[in-house]
């Protein structure tokens, strides 16, 4: 017998033992149901014998199956945020080579709002931010992302935005995330953010009515500016369709290099170079309660807010260099 | 001090007949009236049981005499069924409530109306703040009927309130109740043999535990406070792991479909969904109970996750088989 014929054996028996597992799994799961056992049970039981990572997965997955797994009032799922944790950060750290700074000027604990620059119909900035927060800070934490309203009328997208920490745009939930001293981050340009052309792209539009400073100032927390570079490259917007728009209730239709000419590769961002820094908190403590009454008060901070991102903006682009590379 | 005097609304629903029981065995109510067509669904003892329509004139000349204080309107309808038709349903919630406030005006003796009401009034938006309070009704466009009767509804209260100040109304906004010995339509939802959703859709839901809903009662009818509050249990669900919990299959289905699929189903008489639930089914609402909790002194037992998981006890874990068995059974 030659040598490789040997070896050609062992291989096949080394493939035997590799699989033994899986039958095994296979074989107890089919006893379990042949017991009467539901799905996620049987399969549950059937993976005593798997080695210890897919053990687990399985088991998850039949827990999560059964309805095991906890959301709180607002319907973040922390499971659900662990679970999708390797592809955010395939998006962070090999799709757009994220660069944080500042991140200690986020509190570790207590209210506070984040501020930050907005673009793209897909809230990817939000959940960078977030993941940025998670990765970077010394006491990570779930900051809680207002979403344009539109999203939520979206199917698959609308469940997801929620379970990582996005709620529905409203001063109502803000004010009372906060109250519950939660991180909330806002983007105060909203719809008009959103909806920027590309060559209009870094230049911060109007902070609607500086409703993100009067609820700050109400629930006294410091609002933390946040400067985003890259996500307004990721869907360059070249032109709008406002009729197709309108016809999907959607507040405008893109028309980007790829979309919608690719149909759903054209929803794939483009891999931008990032760099995300948070700047120092602008405190409001010093403020009376009635300040948010102060219509001019608003209006100044409100102005404050925008420059020291418009600013910072500038900077980080200068920093970055080259847009994709 | 005279023991107080009440008349319920409705004490042929398994809420209204658990209300007076309990209140007939409480020594501070020397005088317990129950109004409804049907019979109880629980043995009363010293109960006056008035056997009138709501929606009759009569009742007008039947309610002053019984020199009440305080009134409990317990008789809006939340869904068709068997006997009941929309236009019937919308005539006991509308006609009905007008007929009781006439009676009202007429009988001095009232102090306070405790209202069992909806928390449809809120609607079911995909944009709507993550926990409603009493003063966000008017958020969002009126889109389905029975929130429409609602918000009449509370209009008439709210005028009559004003009408007459040494009277209190109170406005509980019920979310949907869930309870293994009541009907209703979550219950009904999760016995069905596949349970439908929306593709891609997850709402978060919030209900009240029957005994919950109960309590919430007592505790307005003892301690009456002006204008709205929710009663619901605290924190949310989502439908995806209530379904999950409940270990049922679930047919997901594209919206665009769902109306027509569950038409279907209607006609084949095997469900009955009314718009608000399908509005529930796809977009969900929660509401803020800390009126609930602070004002009424009412501190619900169960949270909404509880109360699924104590329903779905009662019913004695997974039911696996679909209830039509249960017909066939002799």
């Amino acid at each position: 017998m030659s040598a490789a014929r040997v070896d050609e054996r062992e291989r096949i028996r080394f493939d035997a033992a590799d699989a033994a597992p899986a039958i095994g799994f296979l074989r107890r799961l089919r006893e379990g149901l042949d017991a009467g056992l539901d799905l996620p049970e049987a399969a549950a039981r059937g993976a005593a014998g798997l080695p210890g990572g897919a053990r687990d997965a399985v088991r998850r997955a039949a827990r999560r199956r059964a309805g095991g797994y906890d959301e709180d009032d607002w319907g973040l799922d922390e499971e659900f945020v662990e679970l999708v944790f390797p592809f955010f950060e395939f998006l962070y750290d090999r799709w757009w080579r994220v660069e944080t700074s500042g991140v200690v000027h986020v509190p570790s604990h207590g209210r506070a709002l984040l501020a930050a620059n907005h673009a793209g119909i897909l809230p990817w900035d939000g959940t960078m931010l977030s993941f940025a927060i998670q990765r970077e800070h010394p006491l990570p934490r779930y900051p809680r992302f207002l979403v344009l309203n539109w999203a939520f009328d979206l199917p698959v997208i609308s469940v997801a935005m929620r379970k990582v920490g996005g709620v529905v745009a409203s001063p109502y939930n803000a004010f009372q995330l906060l109250e519950e001293d939660e991180l909330v981050a806002v983007f105060p340009e909203g719809v008009k953010g959103a909806g920027k052309p590309f060559r209009e792209r870094y230049r911060l539009q109007r902070f609607g009515r500086g409703g993100f400073v009067e609820i700050a100032l109400r629930t006294r927390a410091p609002i933390v500016p946040v400067a985003i570079v890259g996500s307004e490259e990721i869907y360059p917007k070249l032109g709008d369709a406002p009729a197709v728009g309108r016809l999907l209730g959607a507040p405008y239709f893109p028309l980007t290099p790829t979309f919608p000419w690719l149909g759903p590769l054209g929803a794939v961002p483009l891999p931008s170079k990032w760099r995300i820094e948070f700047c120092e908190p602008i405190p409001i403590a010093d403020y009376g309660p009635n300040a948010a009454d102060d219509r001019s008060l608003v209006f100044e901070l409100s102005e404050r807010v925008r420059e020291t991102i418009q600013q910072k903006l500038y900077e980080n682009l200068v920093k970055r260099g080259s847009a994709f590379l | 001090m005279a023991g107080r005097r009440v008349l319920i609304t409705g004490v042929g629903s398994y809420l209204g007949g658990a209300l007076a029981r309990r209140l007939e065995r409480d020594p501070e109510f020397e005088y317990v009236a129950g109004l409804d067509t049907r019979r109880p669904q629980v043995s009363l003892e010293s109960t006056e049981l008035i056997d009138a329509d709501i929606r009759n004139a009569v009742i007008a000349r039947l309610i002053p005499p019984a020199e009440v204080d305080t009134v409990v309107h317990n008789q809006i309808v939340r869904r068709p069924g068997p006997g009941i038709s929309p236009q019937a349903m919308h005539d006991i919630n509308v006609i009905g409530s007008l007929q009781l406030l006439a009676a009202c005006e007429k009988a001095d003796s009232v102090r306070s109306i405790v209202i069992r009401g909806s928390a449809g009034v809120y609607g079911a938006e995909p944009h709507a703040p993550q926990f409603f309070r009493e003063e966000m009704t008017r958020l969002f466009p009126m889109r389905t009927r029975f929130q429409r009767d609602v918000a009449e509804i509370e209009n008439y209260f709210e005028t009559y309130s004003r009408r007459h100040p040494g009277a209190v109304c109170t406005m509980l906004r019920y979310q949907p109740g869930i309870g293994s010995s009541q009907d209703t339509q979550i219950t009904r939802y999760l016995s069905l043999p596949v349970v439908p959703t929306y593709l891609g859709f997850d709402p978060r839901l919030q209900f009240v535990h029957e005994h919950d809903a109960l309590e919430a009662l007592v505790a307005a009818v003892r301690n009456p406070v002006r204008g709205a509050v929710n009663v619901a249990a605290p924190g949310t669900i989502g439908l995806t792991r209530m379904v999950r919990l409940a270990g049922r299959p679930t047919l997901p289905i594209v919206p665009p479909l769902f109306d027509g699929v569950t038409g279907v189903g209607k006609r084949l008489g095997l469900l009955d969904l009314s718009d608000d639930f399908t509005r529930l089914l796809r977009y969900g609402r929660a509401t803020d109970t800390t009126r609930l909790v602070e004002e009424v002194g009412c501190r619900p037992r169960f949270t909404t996750v509880e109360a699924v998981r104590d329903y779905l006890r009662a019913q004695g874990g997974r039911r696996l088989l679909p209830v039509l068995r249960h017909a066939v059974a002799p």
